[in-house]
């Protein structure tokens, strides 16, 4: 009983000293000591667009000044949606994130504005894009230029062998609605060109390279055939080698036997394959331009006091091809990291 | 003629009953240690001295959103104290959450796009563009908080018959349903999300029942953003479920045959406790809680989510070793769980505020869960091996 009574005193009297602290502690006081804050929220960066994405984020925050408090949600909605909530407790002026999956999206945005913080969603739009500062490519049309010079290929390949192309697609999480857009990009073309392919294979890969692998290697050994490969994301390309390069399928342009590849990000590889005749195209999202058009709106925002901001940003995008990457090189991110020597630093 | 010997009105006052200092000191921490307030001590100290160094702790808004934090994982941790409490051990509640998770989603979901859900076997029949099988429906939020809590206690039935009739281990059998239900919700879902819940369940994971405000009323309006959630849904759910459970450890002859078959389950037997039903029923217990416990993230998230879970299982037995409940078995209370949660709350919560990497903070939670481990192991070895203080 007295461990009971003791126990009770000392959370009495921990309550009273907080008292005492909330009536004196000013948070306006806290804030004006401290630099600007900006809460910048990602999953896991496993990809180099990912990677490269949070680099010129933050360099360009920490470069203006402004404090940043970067959260990781691994892959986690919920602990994401808990650490926006903590950022939201530490009174930061803006919130930028890169969501989990587009539901998870819409409760994010939800909570920043019922606290009147700006927030901007980085690349991955919620399901509804009518809240926040949304920038975001136009995956469906980027999809479609990328898909579209595939077709290209594949039309000169029905006449030289008379047989219709077998496509094959890797589709990305479709919770997110990037992989959703690509996907509806890919078919736009196929269904554009009925007499030049065959009814095409889906490969679900959840945005996992492991999960990606196992169902390819599936799908190649059901579908020796397969002469055309489109990937959601660019990241895969190291996943499709290791799985062609043993079947002998891993071959240049302009050799017999060149499957016809395509993706979407404009990563390094992507550039790289491309330039060495084993990709035939890549959609390419604009990264510095989407990362530029986020700090603009959410700098922007807070700078103006808008406290619930609307708005989305669309980075048009375009596709990189075998038949322009001499003069479209520059404008690639993927392509400007290879310059850097990017992926010799690996 | 007796005469009072003079040895006893003269004696001097022996000093054996007084014991040295270190020995005092000794028998003090022994007592911190034994006691079961010790979490609750250590959350406050712990919260006090980092406060000092992170001032924004003490912010209203922080205590309120680590309160909300607490809730969800409160109920489910309770769960898994009745498990620990028989000695078992449960790894199938993230999985249970998830399947519960989509069967909500699919008796809630107001409407749902052709092209993200056409894959999913459900399509057609319970999932149409029009949602789930209750959608708009006035009773389709309690229709599916008790199908989500029964379809746990389904699976704690499952768990607990596979370990009582078949006499298999509580590790390999949750293991397996961990497994196995984790990877048929993906499958029902084809790995989406079942969005589109109705405001009224979305109310239950963030909704206010009683907001505050502190601080001076300096204008007649206070704005929106400065009221803070004191009283929610969640808090509202965890305690009666709390409440309830602590009755059924204190109160009832089912508890008490809950601790001696965590004691000495052979003991017990003999004893004449049915302990094939007690197991069962505390794995029931279990995955209605998980049940119970997939209704407030999924309201929190807004979606029925078949990954719902996935990454939760360490914090679960981390908060409720972290309480004082004994991964042998026989020792535990609704009360010790609730200050390893807090604890716990309190401790990604300063993690966060350091600014660490999600790995570093992996590594701590996993560093302060095995001193819970060994505290536990302490414990134990003070009350066999010594006298209790």
């Amino acid at each position: 009983m007295s461990n009971k009574f003791r126990g009770l005193a000392l959370v009495v009297l921990t309550a009273a000293l907080l008292l005492v602290n909330f009536a004196t502690l000013h948070p306006t006081t806290v804030r004006a000591q401290a630099k600007k804050k900006v809460c910048f929220a990602f999953q896991d960066l496993e990809t180099e667009f990912w990677v490269a994405g949070h680099k010129a984020i933050t360099e360009t925050l920490k470069a203006k000044g402004i404090d940043v408090i970067e959260v990781n949600g691994n892959q986690d909605a919920n602990k994401q949606l808990e650490q926006i909530k903590d950022c939201i407790a530490q009174k930061v002026a803006g919130i930028i994130v890169i969501p989990q999956d587009g539901d998870s999206a819409v409760t994010i945005v939800k909570e920043a504005q019922k606290a009147d913080i700006p927030i901007a969603i980085f690349n991955r739009p919620p399901t509804d894009t009518s809240k926040g500062i949304v920038v975001v490519a136009d995956n469906k049309v980027i999809a479609q230029q990328a898909v579209e010079f595939l077709a290209q290929r594949a039309l000169r390949q029905v006449e030289i062998t008379g047989n219709k192309v077998t496509p094959l697609i890797l589709v990305g999480d479709l919770g997110d609605p990037n992989a959703v857009g690509r996907k509806d990009g890919f078919y736009a073309v196929i269904d554009k060109y009925p007499a030049l392919f065959n009814k095409p294979i889906e490969v679900a890969t959840e945005w996992d390279a492991k999960i990606a692998l196992a169902n390819l290697e599936a799908a190649i050994t059901a579908n020796p055939n397969i002469d055309l490969i489109f990937t959601s994301s660019d990241f895969l390309f190291p996943t499709i080698r290791s799985i062609l390069e043993p079947r002998g399928k891993w071959l240049p342009r302009g050799q017999k036997g060149h499957v016809i590849m395509g993706g979407l990000d404009g990563d390094a590889t992507a550039c790289k394959l491309i330039k060495d005749g084993f990709v035939d195209a890549t959609g390419v999202q604009d990264l510095y331009y989407e990362a530029q058009l986020t700090l603009d709106g959410i700098l922007g925002a807070i700078d103006k006091g808008e406290t619930q901001p609307n708005r989305v940003l669309p980075d048009p995008g375009f596709a990189l091809t075998a038949g322009n990457i001499d003069f479209r090189e520059k404008d690639m991110w993927g392509c400007r990291l290879l310059a850097e020597g990017f992926l010799n630093k690996k | 003629m007796t005469s009072v010997p003079q040895r006893l009105s003269s004696a001097p006052r022996s000093t054996a009953s007084t014991p040295p200092l270190p020995r005092r000191l000794w028998n003090a921490l022994r007592g911190l240690l034994l006691s079961e307030y010790f979490i609750l001590y250590l959350s406050i100290a712990y919260f006090l001295l980092i406060s000092l160094f992170f001032p924004t702790l003490l912010e209203p808004s922080n205590l309120s959103n680590q309160l909300t934090n607490i809730w969800p994982l409160l109920t489910i941790a309770i769960g898994q104290t009745f498990v620990l409490i028989i000695a078992g051990i449960d790894l199938s509640q993230g999985s249970v959450m998830a399947i519960c998770s989509v069967v909500g989603g699919v008796i809630l979901s107001t409407s749902l796009s052709k092209s993200v859900m056409s894959n999913s076997p459900l399509w057609g029949t319970l999932l149409t563009e029009k949602g789930g099988i209750l959608s708009g429906d006035p009773n389709a939020v309690l229709v599916a908080v008790l199908l989500m809590v029964a379809v746990g206690a389904l699976i704690g039935f499952i768990n607990g018959t596979a370990i009582t009739r078949f006499n298999m281990p509580p590790f390999m059998v949750t293991l397996v349903s961990l497994l196995f239900f984790s990877a048929f919700a993906i499958y029902l879902t084809q790995s989406r999300n079942i969005a589109n819940l109705p405001d009224s369940f979305l109310r239950l994971g963030q909704g206010d029942i009683v907001s505050v405000y502190l601080g001076e009323k300096a204008t007649p309006q206070i704005k929106r953003t400065e009221l803070l959630s004191l009283v929610t849904y969640s808090a509202v759910i965890a305690v009666a479920l709390g409440v309830v459970a602590h009755f059924i450890l204190s109160r009832t002859v089912f508890g008490r045959q809950m601790y001696a078959i965590g004691t000495n389950r052979r003991a017990a037997e003999i004893s004449g406790v049915p302990t094939r039903r007690v197991i069962t029923l505390v794995y029931m217990f279990s995955g209605a809680c998980a049940g119970l416990a997939a209704v407030i993230y999924s309201a929190r998230l807004g979606a029925g989510r078949p990954t719902l879970g996935d990454n939760l299982l360490l914090d679960i037995i981390g908060a409720t070793v972290i309480g004082g409940t004994s991964l042998f078995g026989g020792k535990g209370k609704v009360l010790w769980t609730l200050f390893g949660v807090v604890f716990f709350t309190l401790l990604l919560n300063t993690l966060n505020q350091m600014r660490l990497s999600a790995f570093q903070i992996d590594a701590v939670k996993g560093s302060v869960i095995l001193l819970a481990a060994l505290i536990d192991v302490t414990r134990n070895r003070f009350l066999t091996g010594g006298r209790v203080a």
